[in-house]
């Protein structure tokens, strides 16, 4: 009767309305999840749009998870771009700050000059911690997703042994954490500082680098088809390697900017992970650098949401479960919208039986 | 000198025990041609439901067994997306290590620091375990290890390398398009074997849970099961050489144990790194000296894509 027929090509509205649903059915299986262990799920829901959206602290506390998961989130999209997986964001994250944090802790002067030292320092952090998996993947075609995820537990190993042994605040004897960084990002209003406005820009800027310049051409040639790229003459390896540094770089002004902004010192756990839940972004927005800041800001209330759903019991972990949820069904989505279940034109025709 | 050496070798059976099951698996699924990274989901899945399988029937091997259980589930999920779906093998991998380690954190959160109500028991083989240093560090811990270190491995080996099946089933890896043509069933070896190797990542994760450590917390798996994946590179994706890299890498976190017990004048968290920075040294090292191409021939040809009946 009916007939399963797979299509070469979908329209981007088909393309986005399949993930649009991928990502609601991820959210109502949660939701069921939920509802089977006895909470009232809509009064779940509705707690967290409100605390979200309904005041201004909720509003500061939504954007202060917003502007790390656009720089997270468009770290792994721009990978994307070039066909690799940037998946330790999480890592590079970590470096910026510890880059931010040195600069701010040690380093003399006004503010503002320590904020653009911090801001540089960041990004040559996050590009350290990328440059030896972006040399061997160019060089010696490593999977660059095995060294670059793995490169997240040194990083995290790292900042453990930098809070806890050189750069540990001695006055505090609670937490292991560095002293306070001094320099700190001017303020948008309350708690909400100039971070999300850099990380907004920076997510245009990269858009508009890979849609209108020469380079990003390149990068979008090597991206689809290597050999073609290689054979219009293309320096893809070049190609590749800035891809992935820029990457890097960008989660590390992230961690920076954590620093600067929102924690004000350096301390194991900071990320959030950030650095992971920063490849759900770049999927959701389907790899596009433009469309990153919206699946951040929706990545965003579901973090809030766990943060908020604390108080009920509910930990954090659950929120890192239904984003690998979502990310399953954003993956099985992106086939099934290749698919198309038709009548054969016989049958309607009443001709055949 | 030979208590040291015994006790290293005693820790890194135990701790490449861990690694050798998972790499095992990924061994499989990669000889039918999918990347599953998702291994340390699955392990992270398999080591919380033995740990909270003991504390109702408190028998190890059941624990396992729920274990396995739980992986092959996981596995056919994974399966289900990437070879019936053929969804991308990539993302769907990601997607189950963040859901695995998320879900097996947030289930076992009420068992976590607590010691594992049962684990393997210690066996002294009459008169093999009077061997030195062998003796004690090998034939006098739990059962499991033979089953590790020897019948698993060449069991493996002699399947995929000596049998009629198991020329199928690298023919699926290398060509699915020529084993269908000769009347292979393509998808059906995928499947079960993908599925196989996320029960394979379920034991693992329940040896983990149930005899290295033995007990349960927040991210246990720490990265076990990336190395794992990496392990199957570097293998060569032969499951003897899996096995030896495993044992290696148990080596190197033996010697991080040692030189924390020793005092050795390393801080403690540069040691805890140095299996994850082994594991980079070794996927870059061997490349660079390696002829142009030559790791590119070992892996199966198919390796990460999907396969279309259709589109033959």
């Amino acid at each position: 009767m009916f007939r399963i027929q797979r299509i070469p090509s979908i329209s981007p509205l088909a393309i986005l309305s399949s993930r649009v649903i991928a990502v609601v059915s991820a959210l109502v299986v949660g939701g069921i999840v939920y509802s089977l262990r006895g909470f009232d799920v809509f009064d779940l829901g509705a707690n967290v749009i409100d605390s979200s959206f309904g005041s201004e602290f909720g509003v500061q506390d939504l954007g202060l998870l917003f502007s790390p998961l656009i720089l997270t989130g468009l770290a792994t999209a721009i990978t994307l771009r070039i066909g690799l997986w940037n998946i330790g964001g999480e890592g590079q994250f970590y470096l910026g700050a510890v880059f931010a944090t040195a600069i701010g802790l040690f380093v003399q002067g006004p503010d503002w000059l320590i904020l653009i030292l911090m801001f540089i320092g960041g990004f040559v952090g996050g590009m350290l911690w990328i440059l030896v998996p972006a040399l061997a993947r160019a060089y010696l075609q490593t999977d660059e997703i095995i060294t670059t995820l793995l490169l997240n537990f040194v990083a995290m190993l790292l900042v453990y042994f930098l809070c806890t042994g050189p750069w540990r605040d001695p006055h505090d004897t609670v937490t292991s954490a560095t002293a306070r960084v001094k320099a700190e990002m001017p303020y948008l209003f309350g708690d909400l500082h100039w971070g999300l406005i850099i990380a907004l820009l920076l997510a245009v800027l990269v858009a508009a680098m890979l849609a209108y310049t020469k380079w990003g051409y390149e990068v979008r040639l090597a991206g689809s088809n290597r050999f073609a790229a290689f054979y219009a003459g293309v320096p893809v390896r070049r190609r590749l390697i800035q891809v992935m540094l820029l990457s890097g770089g960008v989660a590390g002004i992230g961690g920076m900017l954590e620093v600067a902004g929102t924690v004000h010192h350096l301390q194991g756990g900071m990320s959030n992970n950030f650095g992971y839940l920063g490849i759900l972004v770049a999927v959701v927005a389907g790899g596009a650098p433009i469309a990153v800041p919206a699946a951040a800001l929706l990545m965003a209330v579901i973090l809030n949401g766990g943060i908020v759903l604390q108080s009920y019991g509910v930990s954090t972990y659950e929120v890192l479960a239904l984003t690998g949820l979502i990310l399953f069904f954003v993956a099985i989505s992106e086939q099934l919208a290749y698919y198309r279940i038709s009548r054969p034109p016989a049958l309607k025709a009443g001709a055949g039986a | 000198m030979i208590d040291i050496i015994t006790g290293i070798l005693t820790t890194a059976f135990l701790a490449g025990g861990v690694l050798a099951l998972a790499a095992l698996g990924e061994v499989l699924a990669e000889r039918v041609g999918v990347f599953n990274l998702g291994v340390e989901g699955l392990m992270a899945l398999g080591g919380v439901s033995a740990i909270i399988t003991v504390t109702i029937v408190q028998n190890p091997w059941v624990g396992m067994l729920v274990a396995i259980l739980v992986g092959l589930i996981f596995g056919m999920f994974f399966a289900f997306a990437t070879v019936l779906l053929r969804a991308n093998q990539t993302l769907c991998g990601l997607a189950l290590t963040i859901l695995g380690t998320g879900l097996a954190a947030s289930v076992g959160r009420s068992f976590a620091g607590q010691p594992a109500r049962a684990s393997f028991p210690d066996v002294a083989i009459p008169y093999l375990s009077d061997i030195p240093v062998l003796g004690r560090a090998f034939f006098s811990q739990n059962l499991l290890v033979y089953v590790i270190w020897i019948i698993l491995p060449f069991a493996i080996n002699f399947l995929l390398f000596k049998t009629r099946h198991g020329i199928n089933v690298r023919a699926v890896g290398e060509n699915p398009s020529a084993a269908d043509a000769a009347g292979i069933k393509v998808i059906a070896i995928r499947f079960w074997y993908v599925a196989a190797g996320g029960a394979f990542a379920g034991a693992g994760g329940a040896y983990l849970t149930l005899a290295f450590v033995p007990s349960w917390s927040d991210e246990i798996t720490g990265g076990r099961g990336w190395i794992a994946v990496a392990l199957v590179i570097f293998a060569g994706f032969r499951p003897t050489q899996a096995v030896l890299g495993a044992l290696f890498f148990g080596v190197i976190t033996a010697l991080g144990f040692v030189g924390q017990a020793r005092n050795w004048p390393v801080p403690p968290a540069f040691l805890s790194m140095m299996p994850y920075v082994f594991t980079i040294v070794f996927m870059i090292v061997p490349a660079m000296l390696a002829r142009e191409g030559a790791r590119r021939i070992s892996a199966p040809a198919a390796l990460g894509t999907p396969f279309y009946r259709d589109q033959r």
